[in-house]
């Protein structure tokens, strides 16, 4: 699909004019200092400006904007918090960056059904708040729970530290509202866990990145609140380690609803901002947890930990009380921006292997990393098989940034080698687009774009992501 | 694609040609990776649900100026500098510690010259240089009197210093007296105490207030005790955190080191019509000094004293700014209203006594807005609490 054609700068007076009727005028930025806060994301590296930002409020106002748009061939990029790290949000094509963070409300909370529906823009954490306050919990939980909306983890497939047990957001969701770029407003799904009336569009939806409509609003499936959870940490000489550690747990028969890694340097860079009394010295720190009934709980936490120390942890601790146990969640959530203490530029990556390689793809990062001479720091989700290497360097440092690409390169092809993925829970936006073709095989992707144009056919939305 | 990226180019060397303008420092501008963490702390952007006034939005902004793509006069760039609160509650949720009030001071020292600065903050900035004129307001009104010449700091003898504080004898005096009744003998009140230069730093005169610091850091030798968030904060910001000692802070490490020396707390409780006790404590909540918070790292010492004379509870916005600001409310009275709102609702809602403060702006801030609504909370300063409780 070939982007529409615009050039910076190029929406004309009407077509501006147009845009202030439907959102109000406020609504419209058009001046250079206005658009650029949103010219980027939390992706390194990725900069464009979009000609104008548009803040709906209704879903009404969505569909008139995007009507209009594809009536002009103005690319649009949908964006809610901005936190993603693919550059999915980055308007390439400049255009219209659409912003849902107005429409934030969490409009129910249902008890009896276990769902709850929010608008676009609601934040994760709300979300999990609402839920909460009902004693429910809504299962995904990714990193950026606090900043990032609803809609664009069901954007972006988000996952999160609970997917061993939980799955990730396409587990949850259970209905979308959606405008297509044509203006259209659609229900798909909705208050069910059990509907097979027609293709499953709410997961074609799930993980599309923007480019096959704009997401208005969401349903999603909530769980009981588990009565109880414990938290449990055990460090490790090295990675591999804490990856073997992770291959026995499972093997033993626990499921449990965290198992995450963080290396030495992570540890530190942790350390550094959550000051919990971490061990710097290990080479690996794997922190363990579990939910369910109390009893349940304990036995599946004395079972993780004699599995770590099966295969030789230093030491293995279980968080004495509720709060240490959310205090090490949290610092593990901050990892990524953590190690941006140690560099300026801070490139994260989001590959994923089958579970029982993960010992092998930690060995082959690190060999990797010495290879093309890059400081690399991984952590993950080592129950997931999804291992988040992170380069840090200095652009002042001559070719830095060339060996990090080069080394990275060499990460994705290691890990497709080992029936992994290139991205696991980031999505491929613009920054993961280059090695697509090599993970899905040209039949696929051609698929994939002729799926865009039925969806699509001005392609306008959100255009060259993710292949399309 | 644009993959010349401001980051790179804000952390490139001096010498690369037209890369950056030097208006802040490459490694602080270079530290944020813009993962948006700080949106959900920052009361503007909870305001508005904007990128521009989030603190995310506002490191890009100034990447810009920085890179020349953005000139000083650009609209957005003089709103945003000027709508942010300062209060610095995107720090400490910040994991990667980009030091994002050292980066607003560079911001506004750079986009408030010449005609661009506030007409107010410009004045404000000079009225606070003449400190006799506070000083003699203070007196007047009853704040503590000056001492003398500093004396020399002694395990046995005066501790700390006092500093006064520019609005705050002026408009509270009763606070610095408070503490004298608090800490006797532990703490004298040196004369001739200038500005501290804080208010100059948050309005885009780093240098003066640099100045101004360490002026005052001379005519109070040793250790300084502030009863003002932020005084506090950015004394030791100029000073250095070991020269700085806020009061709640000092007061449990000495009380803590001399439990001879602590007077007898009683718990407070509501008096009757008759002027009894009906035996019911006082409920008081906290409205934490943002600077205080968030740039010294003080937040619980507060809480612990007045749970020691009181049922404290915590407000759900108790840590976040309430909208004075330093002088935001007297810059932009109508956000520094929107901010306040959400406080004034939960001091209502909490059916709250009194409501502690530990800043003189905050203070102010909160007097006015509780009297607007006819509140029946009445706002007392910690050391005034704690007075109270002495007797």
């Amino acid at each position: 699909m070939t982007a529409a054609a615009t050039t910076p700068g190029s929406l004309g007076t009407a077509v501006l004019d147009e845009l202030r009727g439907i959102v109000g005028a406020p609504h419209v930025l058009t001046t250079d200092g206005d658009v650029e806060p949103f010219s980027r994301d939390a992706t390194p590296l990725f900069r464009a400006k979009p000609d104008a930002v548009v803040l709906p409020a209704t879903t009404r106002e969505v569909s008139a904007v995007l009507a209009l748009a594809t009536r002009h061939g103005i690319p649009v990029t949908p964006r809610g918090a901005g936190s993603n790290l693919s550059a999915a949000t980055i308007p390439e094509h400049g255009g219209i960056v659409l912003v849902l963070t107005r429409m934030n409300r969490v409009l129910e909370v249902s008890g009896a059904e276990l769902l709850a529906v929010v608008e676009a823009g609601a934040t994760t954490a709300a979300l999990s708040d609402a839920a909460a306050a009902h004693g429910l919990l809504y299962a995904p939980d990714p990193g950026s729970r606090t900043v990032s909306t609803v809609a664009g983890n069901v954007a972006t497939c988000a996952g999160g530290l609970r997917g061993l047990k939980y799955g990730v957001t396409r587990n949850y969701v259970l209905g979308l509202e959606v405008v297509l770029p044509t203006g259209e407003i659609l229900r798909t799904g909705g208050r069910l866990w059990k509907d097979v009336a027609g293709y499953d569009l709410t997961r074609l939806l799930t993980g599309s990145e923007g480019t096959l409509a704009v997401i208005t609003e969401v349903t999603v499936g909530l769980l009981p609140l588990p009565a109880a959870a414990g938290t449990g940490v055990a460090y490790f000489d090295h990675l591999a380690d804490a990856g073997r550690a992770v291959a026995k747990i499972i093997a033993d028969g626990t499921l449990p609803a965290t198992l995450e890694f963080l290396d030495n340097r992570c540890i530190n860079a942790v350390e550094d901002f959550a000051r919990l009394g971490l061990d710097r010295d290990a080479g690996a720190l794997l922190l363990f947890g579990d939910d369910g009934s109390a009893d349940l709980v304990a036995g599946s936490l004395r079972r993780m930990a004699d599995a770590c120390s099966a295969i030789g942890a230093r030491d293995v601790t279980l968080a004495a009380d509720v709060a240490q146990a959310e205090a090490l969640l949290a610092a593990r959530r901050c990892s990524l921006p953590a190690l941006a203490r140690l560099a300026p530029i801070t490139m994260l990556e989001d590959v994923t292997v089958p579970r029982p390689r993960l010992a092998e793809m930690v060995d082959e990062i690190d060999r990797i990393a010495a290879r093309h001479d890059v400081v690399c720091a991984t952590f993950g989700h080592a129950g997931d098989g999804n291992l988040h290497p992170t380069i840090v360097f200095d652009p002042q440092d001559g070719d830095a940034q060339h060996r990090a690409e080069a080394a990275f390169d060499e990460v994705f092809r290691t890990a497709m080698r080992l029936d992994g993925t290139i991205t696991g829970e980031h999505g491929v936006g613009a920054a993961k687009r280059p090695w697509l073709a090599a993970r899905l095989g040209e039949d696929q992707l051609a698929l994939l774009r002729r799926i865009k144009t039925a969806f699509d056919p001005a392609g306008i939305l959100n255009p060259g992501k993710t292949g399309s | 694609m644009t993959p010349a990226d401001d980051q790179a180019a804000a952390a490139a060397p001096a010498e690369a040609p037209a890369t950056t303008r030097g208006i802040f420092d490459k490694k602080l501008l270079a530290a944020c990776i813009s993962c948006g963490f700080c949106l959900p702390a920052c009361p503007t952007y909870r305001l508005t649900q904007d990128e521009r006034s989030s603190p995310r939005g506002r490191i890009t902004l100034m990447r810009a100026l920085e890179t020349g793509r953005l000139e000083e006069d650009d609209p957005t760039l003089q709103e945003q500098a000027s709508f942010c609160l300062g209060c610095r509650a995107c720090e400490p949720v910040c994991p990667a510690g980009v030091q994002y009030g050292s980066l607003l001071e560079q911001w506004r020292d750079h986009q408030w010259r010449g005609r661009h600065v506030p007409p107010l903050a410009l004045a404000l900035r000079a009225g606070m240089r003449v400190t006799p004129a506070f000083g003699v307001a203070g007196r007047l009104r009853g704040a503590a009197r000056p001492t003398g010449p500093a004396a020399p700091i002694e395990p046995d003898g005066v501790r700390a210093h006092l500093m006064l504080g520019c609005a705050e004898r002026a408009l509270y005096p009763q606070v610095s007296r408070s503490v004298l009744a608090l800490l006797p003998g532990v703490v004298d009140v040196p004369s001739g105490q200038g500005c501290c230069g804080a208010m100059h730093a948050h309005n885009g005169g780093s240098e003066q207030s640099r100045e101004l610091a360490e002026e005052l850091g001379r005519r109070l030798p040793g250790v300084i005790l502030t009863t003002a968030g932020g005084c506090g904060g950015h004394l030791a910001h100029v000073l250095g955190r070991d020269r700085v000692r806020e009061l709640s802070e000092f007061l449990l490490e000495y009380w803590g080191e001399r439990p001879d020396r602590m007077p007898a707390l009683r718990r407070l409780t509501v008096e009757g019509s008759d002027g009894s006790a009906d035996g019911r404590p006082l409920r008081v909540g906290l409205q934490d000094s943002c600077h205080l918070r968030n740039g010294m790292g003080v937040f619980a010492q507060p809480r612990e004293l007045i749970g020691r004379v009181a049922e404290y509870v915590e407000l759900p916005s108790a840590g976040s700014c309430c909208g004075s600001a330093g002088t935001y409310s007297l810059l932009r009275p109508d956000d520094s209203q929107r901010v306040l709102d959400v406080h004034l609702d939960e001091i209502e809602a909490a059916g709250l006594d009194h409501l502690v403060v530990v800043n003189v702006v905050c203070q102010r801030q909160l007097i006015a807005g509780l009297r607007r609504r006819r509140s029946t909370t009445t706002v007392l300063h910690l050391a005034e609490l704690l007075a109270r409780a002495a007797t």
